[in-house]
């Protein structure tokens, strides 16, 4: 255990996860080239199918954005010690950048347009509409898939939530540079991994049974089985948040936050688990 | 140089000023956001005849014809609005995303979903056989 929090530690996670966002970013504006909003599906299987290389951008695009989401988390927990003296402004401004990127990858597996895409979009509309007075102008906002189709989470894509995403985390990210040659290794395991892996891509077809959504959604897709979405999709995410954003060692409740974040992935990881056996 | 009262007076004051702005300039916004174009009911034309208990899977409803009469029902599940299968086997409608059933008529059969699904308009072509659905 230790020697795992020492490697932890040890570990540029910061400059991985940067890394990993310029690979998005630019493998992203790739892909863009040739997706089509008003026909994802269609784009998505041309892109795999016939597009010269289309698969491959497809693919670094999905896996490099993935990564970046996973070292950012290892990013903070490794980081977690130095951030004592952050003000509480700007502590929550960086984690909020958590539940924004999340926000990205989700609506990029969205646009793709599958069985799972779709239904996950369909869910976060429907959660988003359950939330009373202001729901129907965030999902207008966020979403709008039955009256806009992927037309609204195009633009949150690829600027909404970037700006969004750029602007939280600005302050932080604009001391550092990440270069290529920094990071050989890393770079080489990015690219060829998508030459060697294709993108997941799950096309709806008859007798289809269960849809499992994507990883870091299961748990809300299992939790939504058993209570309303106001709860299950709203309140019980939102206290993670909310938790996180609080959790600095010289806030008085820290122990407390530190234990129900705790016992709050504890259990995402049982209905995770749930959702995964179905 | 120390912020004086009347400084901080007015500083307070331009910010009060902003916020107020920023509330008034959010409504304009969220009415162009919330406004949604009227859309034309589609008529969707099938040529072919579903013969008595069989049925047909649009992309959007599933359309089922007892020899009687025909109806179509939305593949909108009424839970959370993922995409319903219809198992022809079990003669049961199935949400994938949480497993809510429907009967053939699109009666909850189990939940999590508690409404029925919605129908659809159908009309029964006499002439030369098919359907037009209204959705």
């Amino acid at each position: 255990m230790k020697l795992f929090l020492g490697l932890l530690k040890e570990l540029r996670w910061g400059d991985f996860s940067l890394l990993s966002l310029y690979i998005s970013v630019l493998s992203g504006v790739v892909v863009g080239y040739q997706y089509d909003p008003a026909a994802p599906l269609y784009s998505v299987s041309t892109l795999d199918m016939l597009v010269p290389y289309g698969e491959y951008f497809r693919s670094l695009h999905f896996y490099s954005s993935q990564l970046f989401f996973l070292f950012c988390i290892c990013h903070l927990i490794a980081i977690f010690e130095k951030t004592v003296d952050y003000s509480s402004k700007r502590w929550i401004m960086l984690t909020a950048t958590l539940p924004v990127a999340l926000l990205i990858l989700f609506t990029g597996y969205i646009l793709r347009g599958d069985a799972t895409g779709f239904s996950a979009g369909m869910i976060a509309e429907a959660i988003l509409l359950d939330i009373p007075y202001v729901g129907k102008n965030i999902n207008d906002l966020f979403f709008s898939i039955s009256d806009n189709g992927m037309k609204r989470i195009y633009i949150n894509h690829i600027i909404g939530f970037g700006i969004l995403w750029g602007w939280l985390a600005w302050s932080h990210v604009k001391k550092y540079r990440v270069t290529f040659n920094r990071h050989v290794i890393l770079s080489i395991s990015i690219f060829t991994f998508s030459i060697l892996v294709a993108a997941p891509f799950e096309p709806d077809h008859l007798g289809v049974v269960y849809i499992a959504g994507p990883w870091f959604f299961l748990g809300l897709q299992e939790l939504l089985r058993y209570l309303p979405p106001i709860l299950a999709g709203v309140v019980y995410p939102a206290s993670f948040i909310v938790a996180i954003a609080f959790l600095q060692k010289k806030h008085r409740l820290f122990t407390p936050l530190l234990v129900f974040i705790i016992f709050w992935l504890f259990t995402y990881g049982i209905l995770t688990i749930l959702a995964l056996n179905r | 140089m120390q912020p004086t009262e009347t400084n901080l007076h007015s500083r307070t004051k331009r910010k009060l000023l902003l916020f107020f702005l920023s509330i008034a300039a959010l409504y304009p916004i969220i009415r162009f956001l919330g406004y949604s174009i009227p859309r034309k009911p589609q008529l969707i034309t099938i040529s072919k005849t579903v013969l008595p208990g069989g049925f047909y899977l649009g992309k959007d409803f599933i359309l089922f014809d007892d020899g009687k009469k025909a109806w179509a029902l939305s593949r909108k599940c009424t839970h959370l609005g993922c995409t319903v299968h219809f198992h022809e086997k079990e003669k049961l409608i199935e949400c994938p995303c949480h497993q809510s059933r429907f009967s053939i008529e699109g009666i909850v059969l189990n939940g999590p979903a508690k409404q029925p699904l919605n129908k659809f308009k159908v009309e029964k072509l006499k002439e030369h056989g098919g359907y037009i659905v209204t959705i």
